[in-house]
């Protein structure tokens, strides 16, 4: 039975609560088929419980969970055709690497020899060549971790899901471990839900975004959305350093009229005015502020400016030589690109 | 200030004074602990009747069909009461896990209690309820189950011993059980695999180093238990402690270098055992 | 993951059976202790104190209750006497030796007392030291039997704290080595010292393979004493075994609340 593609894995109004309280409610959205969505928030926010509502780990209160057209609500783990990356890696320790890929397989009654050819595309896959009589205590976490993706991959399952897969590792691997998931996904064309409270993790690799916060779904929209347009002041705050100016704040600094509470300002909007800089035309008239610190983050110089009314913006200017460094203390004008002002509707 | 010569002498004043905080304790472990050992295991290669040295004692017992008995009887009592007290503690390890805090907190006082419950008062409360009129013999006659129970046998002996190994099982497994990692179980569901296939596959071997050590403990408190047995049957089950303790208490049967080559064997026997569990252990994975 | 609900109830159940097998024995012995009589039936006639109300007026069972008291309480202090600065000085002076302690401490459960007695009664049965027979046998005896509990309670209390530099810290500030351990290392050993004594305690209350062979009835303490009651009425010897047990059930439960973890959370910084 084959549907519309963009309805791959459809979520209706999907609810749990747990001891009396409420993990999330009345979810609804859909993912298409190849799609790599992340659910995005910080911790408490029912991600992990929707991932694991979605695998069968848990088990909804009321809604259903549809994959392909086939209502899976009740179907048990075994029966998902999911593959799933967990936090900790859950390798099982009494098997080598080999013995671990190939456990998905065995469970499927696939054939001895084509076991080992499939294993060994998957020790390939992920770069382990070498590896494969080890156990998971002789290996980094790095590796660990890869060897669970491959052990989720090799059962060519619908669906892959990851549930913090690269929170405990180091920053480094972490950068790259995750390009290499997103690459194999790409190739692979495989639909895959990502669970995340890093919002660098979840703009750099998704195709979607999920943003949650207590139990609800507050946006859902392409990295490239979210950021620019966050929907709300929770989105605002969590995505991207943006400055939030109150109603008053904005007319008063910015002459900007709004009905809206909040405007949301992103650093890199707001330019230190300097001469012979070129600016674009939609830009404010100067506002006069006092830098107070400086942050050198590589490519971005991240400057905190006081303005009139102890209002504190951060202001992101690109790091080239021939601009130079402001100290301390030194006053200065700010120019405001109003094209980019967003006002929060809530 | 001579730093260096201070540092160079091995056994300085201050080693000797703080050894001093060593010798009360030494003495008394030694005296009664460590001398007594020894003097079993030097005694047992003495043969009373030749009044020499040798393997006499050894050879007696190994062509005596009555000792060679108690070994048997010993062994297979010691075995099979290990055996089923960790089948009953492991399962019971596995769902304490499982089961809400309150409940797993109680039934672990619980156990640590019923822990002490052991020896003679243990073996009266068996008395009084599977003697010839003990209510739970009548009850179990009653319903057809058993015909003729006699609890002063090996009958007895067996419930008795597995009685006491399911705590010592289940306190000792406990902590194994929550080395588990829930993570794994959920880990083989996606992949296909029934819980009885994740229990066969992974759970089963990573525990097994704590199954069979725990298996080997609870043989060997069973091999050197004494007081449960004599109370119960008053001697008249051929064990080997219970041939150990009569050939030193006796009047009739004083044969303390006997006791001795009997003892010996013993501790053998459980050394072997220890050594094939370690020699196991080293053959399996090593788990982080 | 929770467990499903059909899950719960099979855990739940595997639990109350095991409880109930090991608590059987216990409650038909108190139950027997309490009833005037049991006949071949399932439950008692009736229930009384008289058997408690004859165990407390019998002279020979109180003597029996009181030689074990003392015994108890005297190994008790012997053994604490002499465990107490032995681990202290493995722990601060020679701490190569607790390897060496890891394999003393088994011994006790390695070489079974039966065994042991093999030995003990040929060496102590005459001259030089003709301690066979006498309450301090027992002591020496049961010494060894106190040392794997107590050693592993003040040695996982001392590694749970940094021994150098507390004593360092109380030699800068002017104490000596004896002060030091006295006021600042034993009052945090304290609630592993005492839970390791109760759990002795209780042991101790209930042995009676040394008291068996190397004492006997000469000096009758209440295991002794309960195993000549064998033949004698059922009723009074399960007024003693609930006296005894219901003894070691206090022990055992003050030695678990004693042993819990500390539960006052540290102040987080701001």
């Amino acid at each position: 039975m084959s549907t519309d593609n963009q309805h791959y894995v459809s979520v209706r109004a999907l609810s749990k609560s747990f001891e009396e309280q409420h993990v999330f409610e009345n979810l609804d959205f859909d993912i298409a088929k190849g799609e790599f969505v992340t659910l995005l928030g910080p911790s408490g926010c029912g991600k992990s419980t929707l991932l694991r509502c979605l695998a069968g780990l848990e088990q909804p209160d009321t809604g259903s969970i549809s994959v392909d057209g086939v209502d899976i609500t009740r179907a048990k783990a075994q029966k998902r055709g999911i593959g799933m990356v967990f936090q900790s890696y859950a390798l099982f320790p009494n098997m080598t690497v080999t013995e671990n890929i190939a456990f998905g397989l065995k469970m499927q009654r696939v054939a001895a020899s084509e076991i080992a050819s499939r294993v060994e595309r998957g020790v390939a896959l992920v770069e382990l060549q070498g590896n494969e009589k080890k156990y998971p205590h002789q290996l980094s976490g790095g590796q660990k971790q890869r060897v669970a993706l491959a052990r989720a991959l090799v059962t060519e399952p619908r669906i892959l899901l990851l549930d913090e897969p690269l929170s405990a590792l180091d920053a480094r691997i972490r950068r790259s471990l995750r390009e290499q998931i997103r690459e194999i996904q790409k190739d692979l064309h495989l639909t895959t839900v990502f669970v995340t409270h890093d919002q660098e993790e979840a703009m750099t690799i998704s195709d979607r975004i999920f943003l949650m916060s207590k139990g609800k779904i507050v946006q859902k929209a392409t990295p490239d959305e979210i950021y620019l347009n966050p929907i709300n002041e929770f989105a605002a705050r969590f995505i991207g350093s943006y400055n939030l100016l109150t109603r008053d704040q904005a007319r008063d600094v910015l002459g900007f009229e709004t009905t809206c509470g909040l405007i949301a300002v992103r650093p890199e909007s707001i330019y230190i005015a300097q001469d012979g800089g070129l600016y674009p035309p939609s830009c404010s008239r100067p506002v006069k502020a006092v830098i107070d610190s400086h942050q050198l983050l590589g490519n971005v110089i991240r400057y905190r400016a006081r303005l009139a009314g102890d209002l504190f913006l951060t202001v992101d200017v690109m790091n080239r030589s021939s601009s130079r460094l402001v100290e301390p203390g030194a006053e200065v004008s700010l120019l405001f690109n109003m094209a980019e002002i967003r006002p929060l509707s809530e | 200030m001579a730093f260096g010569a201070t540092r160079s002498k091995k056994l300085s004043a201050s080693t000797i004074g703080h050894g001093l905080l060593l010798v009360p304790f030494a003495l008394f472990f030694i005296v009664f602990e460590i001398v007594p050992m020894i003097w079993v295991a030097v005694t047992a290669f003495f043969v009373e009747e030749t009044e020499a040295w040798g393997l006499g004692n050894f050879v007696e017992i190994l062509g005596d069909a009555f000792y060679l008995q108690s070994f048997t009887n010993s062994l297979s009592l010691s075995f099979w009461s290990a055996f089923i007290g960790l089948l009953i503690s492991a399962f019971a390890a596995a769902s304490l896990q499982k089961v809400p805090g309150r409940m797993r907190e109680w039934m672990v006082s619980f156990t640590n209690m019923t822990s002490n419950f052991a020896g003679v008062p243990l073996a009266f409360a068996f008395i009084i309820i599977l003697g010839f009129n003990g209510s739970l013999t009548l009850l179990l006659k009653q319903l057809g189950i058993i015909e003729n129970f006699n609890v002063y046998g090996i009958q007895g002996l067996f419930l008795i011993y597995t009685y006491f190994q399911i705590p010592l099982g289940l306190l000792l497994l406990f902590p194994a059980f929550s080395a588990l990692k829930p993570e794994w179980e959920e880990a083989a569901f996606t992949m296909g695999a029934s819980r009885l296939e994740y229990w066969i596959r992974v759970a089963i071997p990573v525990m097994l180093p704590a199954l069979l050590g725990t298996l080997t403990i609870l043989f060997a408190n069973a091999m050197g238990a004494y007081a449960s047995a004599y109370a119960l049957t008053v001697g008249n089950y051929n064990l080997v402690t219970i041939r150990i303790g009569q050939l030193v208490v006796g009047d009739i049967f004083f044969q303390p270098n006997m006791a001795a080559a009997l003892s010996v064997l013993l501790i053998i026997i459980l050394s072997f055992v220890t050594a094939i569990y370690r020699f196991l252990l080293r053959r399996s994975y090593h788990a982080a | 993951m929770q467990p499903k609900t059909g899950a719960m109830i099979y855990h739940k159940t595997v639990i109350i059976l095991t409880a109930l097998i090991l608590g059987m024995p216990i409650a038909a012995t108190v139950l027997y202790s309490f009833a005037t009589n049991w006949g071949p039936t399932i439950l008692p006639d009736g229930l009384t104190l008289k058997w408690f109300e004859t165990l407390l007026a019998e002279p020979r069972f109180l003597m029996a209750l009181g030689r074990s008291l003392l015994i108890c309480f005297a190994t008790l202090l012997f053994s604490t006497l002499l465990v107490l600065p032995m681990v202290f000085a493995v722990f601060y002076y020679f701490p190569r030796l607790k390897d060496v302690m890891e394999v003393i401490i088994i011994l006790p459960f390695a070489v079974p007392p039966v065994v042991s007695s093999v030995g003990l009664l040929q060496l102590f049965a005459g001259d030089p030291v003709p301690i066979v027979g006498t309450p301090w046998i027992l002591i020496g005896t049961y010494f060894t039997i106190t040392v794997p509990f107590m050693y592993r309670a003040l040695a996982n209390g001392l590694e749970g704290i940094n021994l150098k530099d507390l004593i360092d810290a109380a030699h800068l500030l002017g104490a000596n080595t004896f002060t030091a351990f006295m006021r600042c290392i034993l009052p945090n050993l304290n609630r592993a010292l005492l839970a390791s004594l109760f759990i002795s305690f209780s042991f101790l209350m209930g042995e009676f393979v040394f008291a068996n062979i190397l004492v006997g009835t000469r000096f009758e303490t209440l295991q002794i004493y309960l195993y000549t009651k064998r033949m004698t009425s059922g009723h009074l010897n399960a007024a003693i075994v609930t006296t005894y047990f219901f003894l070691t059930l206090a022990l055992t439960w003050a030695a678990m609340y004693l042993s819990r973890p500390r539960t006052e959370k540290p102040v987080e910084d701001e």
